[in-house]
C-alpha cells in the first residue's frame, strides 16, 4: 500500500534532542543497526477521505457527507480559504510498538533510537501521502497538518475521525480509552484544500500577481503547525522561530509527538 | 440428494448499502436499525430475494463502547436488528432464512497493543451475545486481533448454544493488521468448538483464493469466505471486480473445503445473485462427478489429512511435524536466581530469560512458576502476559492445578500446550476437560496411582489410557503429546533404555509426538552435557519431537540442529548453515562469556563467535582526554578501574562487563559502583545537562553499567551477601496513558544509581500507585504522563497518595508538563528529564 524508504537518519536525530546536529559514529552506527530490524517491524498503510466543507462558523466546520463535525476556533483559523477537507490516518502498524517492547526490555539504547526512527518514518508516511495527495489534486493547495488534540481541537474527536475514513477496518487503526492512537506510531491528521484555480483568479484581480502563490510547495507553511500545537513550549521540533531559543533545553523521545 | 452438505449463502455488504440510503461517513449504522428500520429491512429484504440463506444482523459495532454516544443500548439496538432482519425473511417469504447475530471488533486493542483489558473485551462481547434472542447462530467477523477474536468466541460459547462462525481479516501479506497468520488462527480456534472458519473483509476473491487454500491445510472445519468486491480506489472508494467476476474467483475456492460464502464491503444483491447461480452450478456438477480437480488439489488435501496439528501463538504456528526444542528455563526448580525474581516479581529476569532462549532457538517456551508461598495463579496469569507482549514463540504451560491451568488456558493469546496430565483418576478428570474447552494441546506423562512404572509396556499402557480417555471427550488424539519419563541414569541406569522404548512405541504404535524433560537424565554425573546431548541423540532417533531442554546449552541445541540435518528435516542445510556459518572452534575462542546483549541472560549463541573478535580491550581504553576523574581513578584505583570508567564513558558494553568482571577478582563491589560506575555516569550527566552529550549516548552508558551491575548482582549473591540497595522508588506511567518509553529510561538510570525500581507499568490505576507505595514504604513516587488528556490522572494520583496519609514525596515528569503545573498539581518535584530525576531521587535518599 505504501512504499517505505530509509529512514530520515536527521530527523531521528532531531527527535532525539541533536537539534541540527548529526549525532556521532557510535550512535549513528547503532540507528543503521536498528533501521533494518524496524523496517521489517513497519507495515505501514493510511486512509484518506476527501470531503467538501459544507458549512463553517466561527467555531464549527462541518463536512458533506460526513458524520464528523470539527469544533474550534483553531481548526476554523487553519481552514480559513479552504473549500476542501482531508481526513487522514496513516501508521506503521503494530509490529514496530512490538518490537519497540521488545528492545525495552533488552537494549534501552537501540529502544530509545528506534522509537525516534519510527517517528521518523510514519512522518515521511504521511509527507508521502500528502505528494501523492498533491500528484493527484494539481489544483490544489494543501494546507500542513493539523490533528486532534492541538489547539483547541479537542483529542476526544479522534474516534470519530478514525470511523469517517474507516480507519479501523482499512489500517487495523483504534483508540484507547484516552483517545490515543494505537498502534502507537500512527497519525491522524486534517488537511485543508485550497482552490488555487479560484485563489489565482482572486490574487490576479487583485495584484496580477501570480507567481508566489502558484510556486508555493507543499507543506511550506508548516511552520505555522507549531503555533497551535499542546507542545509549544517544550518541543525541540518546533518550526517556528522560537524554536531556537528553546532548543538548548534537553528533551525526551517522549516529548516527540506524534 | 446430495452426499455433501448445501453449500451455505450469506449476504453482502450492509455499510456500502446503507451508506448508497443514506448513511454519512463515519455515521453509526446500528443506529438505523431504530431511526430507518424500513431501510435496513429493505436491504435484508434484496439480500433474501437475491439468494442469501443467511442474513447478518445490522449489529456489527453494536458494543457498549461504541453505541455509548447513540443514546441506545445494546440490547435496544440488538433486538431491534433482529427484528428488522426477521421482518426482512417474512417480507420476503423465505422463512428457513437464519439471521445471525453480526459481531465485529470492539474499536480498542486489547492490552498489550492498546488498554482493553482481556476481560472487559470479554464482558463487552458477553452483553452482546446475551442480547441476541431470536438470533440463529452467531458470526464473528472482520477480527484482526487473534486475543480480541479468542474473547468473542469464548463470550458466544459461554453466553449461547447457537452456532459460532469466526471470519478473520488478513491482508495482502496474509497476515491480519496485528500480524496473526492463517495458521495460527487456525490452530488457535480449531478445537475451540466453532462452527466455521474462514475469512472477510480487507480484499477482493483474487487475493483471498492462496489464504483460502493456506487454511484448508490447517483446518478440518468448514471454511467461511467473504471477501471484498476487489480492492477499493482509495479516491472514490468504489470497488473493482464486477457480481461475474467476483462470483467466478469464488467458484475456484469451493473445492478447498468452502462451505459458507458471502460478500463483504462493496458487494451488494447483485453480487449475491450472481454468486448463488454460480454455486448452485458447481455443486450440481460435483454431484455428476463432473468437476475437474484443481492442480493443487491433491498435494493441499495429502498435507491437510497427515499433518499432525500443533500450537500457536498470536503470530506463529509451530507444528508437530518434527523435532522441535521446548525451552526448559523459565522454572524455578534448582534456580535460587529465578526463585528470587519470583519472589520479587522481578520480571525483566524472567523475560531476559525468555528472550535468551528464543534466541538461542527456542521454538517453544515452558512456563512453571510454582513456588511455595506465591500465588502460582496469579503469578503464570502475570508472567504469561508479560511473556506474550514481547516474544512470538507458543508457551507450554506448565503446572499440575487445575486452577493455574484454567486461568493460564483462558488469558492465552493464542493455542498452549498443557503440561501436564497423567493417568491418575483425579488428573484426567480434571485437567481433560479444560483442555477440551480451550482447544488446547496437552502432554500426557505415562504415571498414574501406582506412580511410574519400570517397564516400557506398562507406561505405554498409561499413555493408551490418556489417549482414550481424552478421546471419548472430544479431544482429538493428535493434540496428545507423551512424556515418556526420562530418570536419572546415575541412580537407575537400567531405567534410560526403558524409557527409550517407551518413546519408540509411543511413536510407532499410537504415531503421536513424544516429549522428554531430557537433562533430568544426568543429574548428579560429571560433564552432564556430554550425557545430555548424547541421550538427546539417542531419543530423537526412537522418535522424541519435542525435548524439553536448555537451549543456551551449544552441545544440546548442536545434537538437534544436526539431527535434523541428518535426517532431510532442515532441508538443504539452511538452518544448520545459518547458525554455524560463522563457528569458531573452542579452542580458538577468547572468551565466550561476553556474548549477549547486557541484561539479555548471557546467550552463549551456537558458536562463540559473539565474543571471538571482540576480546576484551583491557588498559586499551584511554580515558577520554583532559578529565580529571579518569585521572583520580587511575591515581587511587589502578589502570583496570580507569578502563571500566572509560568503558562506561564511551559506551562500550561488551568491554564493560568484562572489565567489570576482572575487577571483582581484586576489588569490593561496593568500590567498583561508587568509586567508578557512579564517577562515570556523572560525568556523562554532566556532559548532557551541558548540552556536550545527548540522550542516545546517555542511554548507551547506562546500559554498559546495567551491565556491570549484573555482574556485581551475580558477584554477591555468588559470596551470599545481601544485594546492596540505596533504597525503593515506585514508577509509574499514569492511568489512561500507554506510553512509557520516558519512565523506562528513567528506571534504567535510577538502577545504574543503585536505587531499586518498583516498575508499575503503563495505564496503572490509582489504586495500584497507592498500594505500592504503602506497601514498599518509599519515600519516592515516580509519574510519568505524555499527554495533555492525561494530565489530570496525574493530580488524582497524587491527591490519592496524599489522601491515603502517605508521607512519600512525588517526583512528576512528561513531554507536556512544567515545572508550574507540577506544582500546581501537588508534586514535590518536577523531573526535567531522567538525568534531573536521578538527581532528585539522590536527594530525598540522602545518597
Amino acid at each position: 500500500m505504501v512504499e517505505l524508504k530509509p529512514i530520515r537518519m536527521e530527523e531521528a536525530a532531531r527527535y532525539l534532542g541533536y537539534g541540527g546536529q548529526m549525532p556521532d559514529e557510535t550512535i549513528l552506527n547503532l540507528m543503521r543497526e536498528c533501521e533494518g530490524p524496524l523496517l521489517a517491524a513497519c507495515h505501514p498503510a493510511y486512509s484518506v477521505g476527501i470531503f467538501d466543507m459544507e458549512c463553517c462558523s466561527e467555531e464549527e466546520v462541518k463536512l458533506a457527507e460526513c458524520a464528523l463535525t470539527l469544533t474550534g476556533k483553531d481548526i476554523v483559523k487553519h481552514l480559513v480559504g479552504c473549500t476542501k477537507v482531508v481526513l487522514m490516518a496513516a501508521t506503521l502498524g503494530s509490529g514496530v510498538d512490538t518490537l519497540l517492547r521488545k528492545l525495552q526490555k533488552t537494549e534501552m539504547p537501540k529502544a530509545l533510537l528506534t522509537d525516534a526512527m519510527a517517528g521518523a518514518a510514519i512522518e515521511q508516511i504521511c509527507d508521502d501521502v500528502q505528494a501523492e495527495l498533491q500528484r493527484k489534486m494539481p489544483l490544489f493547495r494543501q494546507t500542513w497538518r493539523f490533528s486532534p488534540g492541538y489547539g483547541d481541537l479537542p483529542l476526544a474527536m479522534q474516534d470519530d475521525l478514525l470511523a469517517a475514513v474507516e480507519a479501523g477496518k482499512r489500517i487495523g487503526l483504534a483508540t484507547t480509552q484516552g483517545h490515543m492512537l494505537t498502534p502507537m506510531k500512527s497519525v491522524t491528521a486534517i488537511i485543508g484544500l485550497q482552490d488555487m484555480t479560484k485563489e489565482l483568479r482572486k490574487v490576479s484581480t487583485a495584484d496580477g500577481d501570480e507567481g508566489d502563490m502558484v510556486s508555493a510547495p507543499v507543506g511550506a507553511c508548516a511552520a505555522g503547525a507549531c503555533a497551535g500545537c499542546a507542545y509549544h513550549d517544550s518541543c525541540l521540533s518546533r518550526q517556528d522561530t522560537a524554536t531556537n531559543e528553546t532548543s538548548v533545553s534537553k528533551t525526551e523521545t517522549e516529548e516527540i509527538h506524534e | 440428494m446430495s452426499k455433501f452438505p448445501e453449500i451455505m449463502i450469506l449476504d453482502g455488504a450492509m455499510g456500502t448499502e446503507l451508506q448508497a440510503a443514506g448513511l454519512p461517513l463515519g455515521g453509526v449504522p446500528e443506529v438505523w436499525n431504530i431511526e430507518h428500520p424500513e431501510k435496513v429491512t429493505d436491504i435484508h429484504r434484496r439480500y433474501i430475494e437475491a439468494g442469501s440463506q443467511v442474513v447478518y444482523a445490522n449489529t456489527f459495532g453494536a458494543n457498549r463502547l461504541k453505541m455509548a454516544k447513540t443514546g441506545y443500548s445494546v440490547q435496544t439496538l440488538i433486538v431491534a436488528a433482529i427484528g428488522n432482519a426477521r421482518a426482512a425473511v417474512i417480507e420476503a417469504g423465505k422463512p428457513e432464512t437464519k439471521v445471525a447475530l453480526d459481531i465485529g471488533p470492539i474499536g480498542r486493542l486489547i492490552s498489550p497493543l492498546g488498554d482493553l483489558a482481556f476481560e472487559e473485551a470479554y464482558d463487552i462481547f458477553a452483553e452482546e451475545v446475551r442480547a441476541a434472542k431470536g438470533a440463529d447462530m452467531i458470526v464473528i467477523e472482520t477480527m484482526t486481533d487473534l486475543y480480541e477474536a479468542k474473547a468473542a468466541v469464548l463470550a458466544a460459547k459461554e453466553n449461547s448454544d447457537l452456532p459460532v462462525y469466526l471470519t478473520m481479516s488478513f491482508e495482502a501479506n496474509a497476515r491480519t493488521f496485528t500480524g496473526t497468520s492463517v495458521d495460527a488462527m487456525a490452530l488457535t480456534f480449531s478445537d475451540m468448538g466453532i462452527d466455521g472458519i474462514g475469512m472477510n473483509c480487507s480484499l477482493g476473491p483474487e487475493e483471498l483464493l492462496p489464504m483460502v487454500k493456506q487454511l484448508y491445510t490447517a483446518t478440518k472445519l468448514p471454511i467461511v469466505v467473504k471477501p471484498n468486491a476487489g480492492l477499493p480506489d482509495p479516491a472514490t472508494n468504489t470497488y473493482n471486480v464486477s457480481p461475474e467476476e467476483f462470483a467466478a474467483i469464488v467458484r475456484k475456492m469451493l473445492p478447498y473445503g468452502v462451505q459458507v460464502v458471502g460478500g463483504c464491503c462493496g458487494t451488494s444483491p447483485a453480487y449475491i445473485r450472481e454468486l448463488t447461480k454460480v454455486v448452485r452450478e458447481w455443486e450440481a456438477e460435483r454431484d455428476a462427478g463432473n468437476t475437474v480437480c484443481p492442480d493443487d488439489f491433491e498435494e493441499l488435501t495429502t498435507l491437510r489429512n497427515t499433518r499432525p496439528t500443533g500450537i500457536a501463538s498470536a503470530s506463529r504456528a509451530v507444528w508437530f511435524t518434527e523435532p522441535r526444542c521446548i525451552g526448559e528455563r523459565i522454572n524455578p526448580t534448582g534456580k535460587k536466581r529465578f526463585k528470587e525474581a519470583l519472589q520479587n516479581g522481578d520480571m525483566d529476569y524472567i523475560l531476559g530469560q525468555a528472550i535468551s532462549q528464543v534466541e538461542a532457538g527456542a521454538e517453544i517456551l515452558d512456563v512453571n512458576v510454582g513456588l511455595p508461598g506465591i500465588d502460582e495463579t496469579e503469578m503464570m496469569v502475570r508472567v504469561i502476559r508479560e511473556l506474550q507482549a514481547v516474544v512470538d514463540v507458543p508457551l507450554q504451560i506448565d503446572s499440575n492445578k487445575p486452577e493455574v491451568l484454567e486461568a493460564a488456558l483462558r488469558i492465552y493469546n493464542g493455542k498452549p500446550l498443557v503440561n501436564s496430565v497423567n493417568g491418575e483418576e483425579k488428573s484426567l478428570s480434571s485437567i481433560l476437560p479444560l483442555v477440551k474447552k480451550y482447544g488446547a494441546a496437552v502432554v500426557g506423562l505415562t504415571l498414574d496411582e501406582a506412580g511410574i512404572a519400570s517397564k516400557a509396556e506398562e507406561r505405554f499402557a498409561v499413555a493408551e489410557k490418556i489417549v482414550s480417555r481424552a478421546e471419548a471427550i472430544g479431544i482429538r488424539r493428535e493434540n496428545l503429546q507423551i512424556d515418556c519419563l526420562t530418570l536419572t541414569a546415575s541412580a537407575e541406569q537400567a531405567a534410560v533404555a526403558e524409557t527409550l522404548k517407551a518413546v519408540a512405541m509411543v511413536h510407532e504404535r499410537l504415531g503421536l509426538g513424544a516429549v522428554l524433560g531430557v537433562s533430568n537424565v544426568s543429574f548428579g554425573l560429571p560433564n552432564r552435557d556430554l550425557v545430555n546431548a548424547t541421550f538427546l541423540t539417542m531419543a530423537l532417533q526412537n522418535g522424541l519431537t519435542l525435548p524439553i531442554m536448555n537451549p543456551n546449552s551449544e552441545s544440546m541445541m548442536g545434537a538437534l540442529r544436526a539431527f535434523r540435518l541428518l535426517m532431510n528435516i532442515d532441508k538443504n542445510s539452511l538452518a544448520y548453515m545459518d547458525a554455524y556459518r560463522d563457528y569458531v572452534p573452542p579452542a580458538a575462542r577468547v572468551s565466550s562469556s561476553a556474548a549477549g546483549p547486557a541484561g539479555a541472560g548471557g546467550n552463549a549463541g551456537p558458536n562463540g563467535t559473539a565474543a571471538a573478535g571482540n576480546a576484551p580491550a583491557h588498559s586499551s581504553i584511554g580515558a577520554p582526554a583532559g578529565d580529571p576523574t579518569a585521572a583520580e581513578i587511575a591515581e587511587k584505583l589502578g589502570d583496570g578501574a580507569a578502563s571500566l570508567y572509560a568503558a562506561v564513558v564511551r559506551g562500550l558494553a561488551v568491554q564493560g562487563t568484562e572489565l567489570t568482571k576482572e575487577l571483582l577478582t581484586t576489588m569490593d563491589s561496593m568500590d567498583i559502583v561508587n568509586g567508578v560506575l557512579i564517577p562515570a555516569l556523572d560525568t556523562v550527566g554532566a556532559g548532557f545537562e551541558s548540552g556536550r552529550v545527548f540522550l542516545p549516548q546517555l542511554i548507551l552508558s547506562a546500559s554498559v553499567v546495567q551491565g556491570a551491575f549484573s555482574e556485581i548482582k551475580e558477584h554477591i549473591r555468588k559470596s551470599g551477601n545481601e544485594t546492596v540497595s540505596k533504597g525503593t522508588i515506585v514508577l509509574a506511567t499514569v492511568k489512561g496513558d500507554i506510553h512509557d518509553i520516558g519512565k523506562n529510561i528513567v528506571k534504567v538510570l535510577l538502577e545504574n544509581y543503585g536505587f531499586t525500581v518498583v516498575d508499575l507499568g503503563r495505564d496503572v490505576e490509582i489504586s495500584a500507585v497507592v498500594e505500592a507505595a504503602k506497601k514498599t514504604g518509599t519515600p519516592l513516587v515516580g509519574l510519568s504522563a505524555l499527554m495533555t488528556t492525561t494530565l489530570p490522572s496525574m493530580k488524582d494520583t497524587i491527591a490519592a497518595l496524599r489522601e491515603a496519609g502517605l508521607s512519600c514525596k512525588v517526583v512528576v515528569g512528561g513531554a507536556v508538563l512544567t515545572p508550574e503545573y507540577a506544582a500546581e498539581i501537588g508534586a514535590d518535584y518536577y523531573g526535567r528529564d531522567a538525568k534531573m530525576t536521578v538527581d532528585i531521587a539522590r536527594e530525598v535518599f540522602g545518597v
